[in-house]
């Protein structure tokens, strides 16, 4: 199996940059000829390219309520950068499931079947009541089982009728040529055994949180048990600290902080660790550091080659 | 004053030309070799194009010809207005993205988000057609079992929220529909111009929630005095609320050197429509009261082109030519340019335009009709009583 490996964006994380409204003013000798046009797009832009000229397979793009919003971030992208999957993480709690279907028959059909969804975990209560979103906290699961019923079937068949407690839908389902475009590839991820069960109902990968290989054996053995003869892939999201030298890695890292679960390591390290997880079952990576620019070339440069010269050789040895 | 012209993005594909009723560009027909967009290369392979380049060539033929933007319409069967707009920001320079949307298919704080997203991306270029669905079959393949007046309620909700979180961090709201308790849009994303709301919909609780919402009540065409009235009475409704109503015209145009020419590409045109599809005409379950009004102008049974001419340079057949409303303009550039002067001398004060193929007509109005505007509307009577 190859290994995918992909570069996550966080739409919030270096909020300064390409924002006209937080420009840095050169000093007076320095002419400053930076025009209107120029906005935060022009970031998320060059990160795109930065994964797709470094050979990541695709782009994740955070769902973040205070920068903008991913799926429009993702279809800016996809226009612009050509190749790599753009994966936009987005809730449940957007709104109508066909309307999200409908949407991604565009983005595939303009895009080439490029696109993925990440389901992103629901926000706290309070989160979601200022988001105009009163389902209760035991409703969330039922709500995205749902979400993900309605906008598989009414890109599946036609026509498709279902009565849920949050979607319904009647004698619906897309046309030709709307049909002919592939449903995203659906990303979940949660932790349990009701996240991995919805999982092996709806998603084409389960997106699991940094682990030990141990751990995570358990975890995919138990997504395979419960996805009953449905297949699921596994995936890590997994951020990085890496650098040429262990030592300079655990120095940068205590200058800053962390995501949980953060592998700080030489790239010669965090190629044999993450190749270790290719051994055990996971096919997709999604990778993470910040900044986010520096780090997608840093890390496209030193790593993804050591990394893919460990996994193509396991796969010739198997 | 000053009017606004549109153009319009056609997201169900386009026809080659106003005689054939074919989607000969995009693939809502059976794709074969001179079908562009998805192109196929000289031995039939596809090429790489898709329709979203076909709809890059028409938006950037809208802003240079000096239309400020153009309607972006959603139905079951098109693409997608939203994803339309995002793909084609950074390909266009001034095109303004009229969004078609249905506010009952999004949650109201996300929705705001998505817009402020798109405006930061744009530099300000979009604005919506609140639209409130048809109601009938289409509006549960949708997944939306609201009746009429419901949806108007809920749509007028929407937009409460909408604009209450635009710019503020703790708005709450307790409605009927909706409610929300301290949000509002993150800082980062605040400060951007609230997008303009046109709004269509011909019922009393549609005009209801535009006095309301609306800084464009959008109708389709109708016959001139009929429009007339409708604006007439939809400002003043507006105007007793204490608000001020600008009326827009989504209308087809047939523009021609000559009136000839235009009225024998109408006469081609019907002459391809088959008997049947004719007898098919207009029969869709529906709750849409503006719909019912574009039927009710049908004459029954039109054997000829010229059975649909309701006034000087008026069609009513277009429906038949295309999807869309049944009424348009037909008529040499001066005509053209003549009735929309009259138009705006009924209370007009924006346009949407198109004509098909929308690529060429354009260009064509834009170049033909748009220089032709304004020199005729001293001369003109004052809106009939
Ligand atoms: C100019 C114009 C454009 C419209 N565009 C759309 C559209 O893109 N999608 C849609 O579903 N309905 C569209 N409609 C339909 C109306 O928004 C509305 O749903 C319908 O007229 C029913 O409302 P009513 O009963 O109040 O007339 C359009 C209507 C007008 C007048």
């Amino acid at each position: 199996m190859t290994l995918s490996v992909h570069w996550r964006l966080d739409p919030a994380a270096e909020p300064r940059r390409s924002e006209p409204g937080a420009w840095q003013r050169l000093p007076a000798l320095a002419r400053d000829r930076r025009v209107s046009t120029q906005n935060r797009f022009d970031y998320f832009l060059q990160v795109a390219q930065a994964a797709a000229q470094t050979a990541f397979d695709g782009l994740f793009v955070r769902h973040r309520i205070e920068a903008d919003e991913s799926r429009i971030i993702a279809a800016i992208i996809a226009r612009a950068v050509p190749h790599i999957h753009v994966v936009p993480e987005f809730p449940a709690s957007v709104g109508s499931a066909v309307y999200a279907a409908k949407q991604a028959t565009t983005f595939q059909r303009a895009a080439h079947d490029r696109l993925g969804w990440a389901i992103a975990p629901d926000a706290e209560p309070a989160g979601r009541e200022a988001q105009a979103d009163f389902v209760s906290d035991g409703d969330l699961a039922q709500r995205l089982d749902e979400f993900l019923t309605v906008a598989r079937g009414v890109h599946r068949e036609r026509p498709f009728s279902f009565k849920g407690s949050y979607f319904e839908v009647e004698n619906g389902g897309f046309d030709a040529p709307l049909n002919r475009a592939s449903f995203p590839r659906v990303y979940l991820q949660g932790s349990g055994d009701a996240a991995l069960a919805l999982s092996g109902r709806h998603a084409d990968m389960h997106l699991f949180a940094p682990a030990s290989t141990e751990a995570l054996a358990k975890d995919i053995a138990r997504l395979n048990a419960l996805a009953d003869g449905r297949s699921v892939a596994a995936g890590l999201i997994q951020p990085l600290l890496v650098r040429d030298e262990r030592q300079t890695a655990e120095r940068d890292a205590r200058d800053r902080p962390l995501a949980p679960g953060t592998l700080v390591a030489s790239y010669d390290e965090a190629a044999e660790i993450l190749a270790g997880f290719a051994a055990i079952g996971i096919t997709e990576l999604v990778l993470e550091a910040t900044p986010t620019l520096e780090e997608a070339y840093r890390i496209g440069q030193h790593l993804l080659p050591r990394l893919r010269a460990l996994t193509s050789a396991a796969r010739q040895a198997a | 004053m000053s009017i606004d012209f549109y153009w319009r993005l056609p997201t169900h594909g386009c026809h080659n030309s106003i005689q054939t009723s074919g989607y000969e560009r995009g693939d809502w027909s059976p794709l074969r070799p001179g079908n562009i967009a998805p192109g196929r290369d000289r031995d039939g392979e596809v090429d790489g194009f898709t329709y979203i380049d076909h709809l890059a060539a028409i938006a950037q033929a809208a802003e240079a010809v000096g239309f400020q933007g153009g309607l972006i319409p959603s139905f079951p069967n098109t693409d997608d207005p939203w994803v339309i707009s995002s793909l084609l920001a950074r390909e266009t320079k001034s095109f303004r993205f009229m969004i078609a949307f249905q506010p009952g298919f999004g949650n109201p704080v996300h929705t705001a988000r998505m817009a402020a997203s798109l405006q930061r991306a744009t530099g300000g270029r979009l604005l919506f057609n609140i639209i409130t669905g048809g109601g009938g079959p289409a509006q549960l393949w949708w997944g939306d079992s609201f009746a009429h007046d419901d949806r108007y309620g809920r749509t007028s909700e929407f937009l409460d929220i909408f604009k209450g979180v635009w710019n503020a961090s703790d708005f709450s709201y307790d409605g009927a529909f909706y409610q929300l308790r301290s949000g509002g849009l993150a800082p980062a994303l605040r400060g951007e111009e609230f997008p303009e709301i046109w709004f269509s919909g011909s019922s009393d609780a549609a005009l209801q929630t535009a006095a309301r919402h609306a800084d464009y009540y959008l109708s389709w065409l109708e016959p001139f005095d009929q429009l007339g009235e409708k604006f007439a009475r939809v400002k003043e409704r507006t105007a007793a609320l204490g608000g001020e109503q600008k009326c827009a015209v989504r209308v087809d145009l047939v523009a021609r050197a000559t009136e000839e020419e235009a009225w024998a590409d109408i006469e081609k045109g019907f002459s391809n429509v088959s008997e049947e599809a004719r007898q098919r005409w207009g029969g869709q379950g529906s709750d849409s009261v503006g719909a019912a009004r574009q039927a009710a102008l049908r004459p029954a049974d039109a054997r000829r082109y010229d059975d649909l001419i309701v006034a000087p340079n008026l069609w009513g057949g277009f429906s038949l030519l295309r999807g869309g409303p049944a009424l348009g303009i037909v008529g040499s550039y001066e005509q053209c340019a003549a009735r929309l002067d009259d138009l705006i001398a009924r209370g007009t004060d924006a346009f949407i335009l198109a004509g098909t193929p929308h690529l060429e007509e354009a260009y064509r109005v834009g170049e033909e009709v748009l220089p032709l505007l304004g020199r005729q509307a001293s001369a003109l009577p004052v809106a009939a009583e």
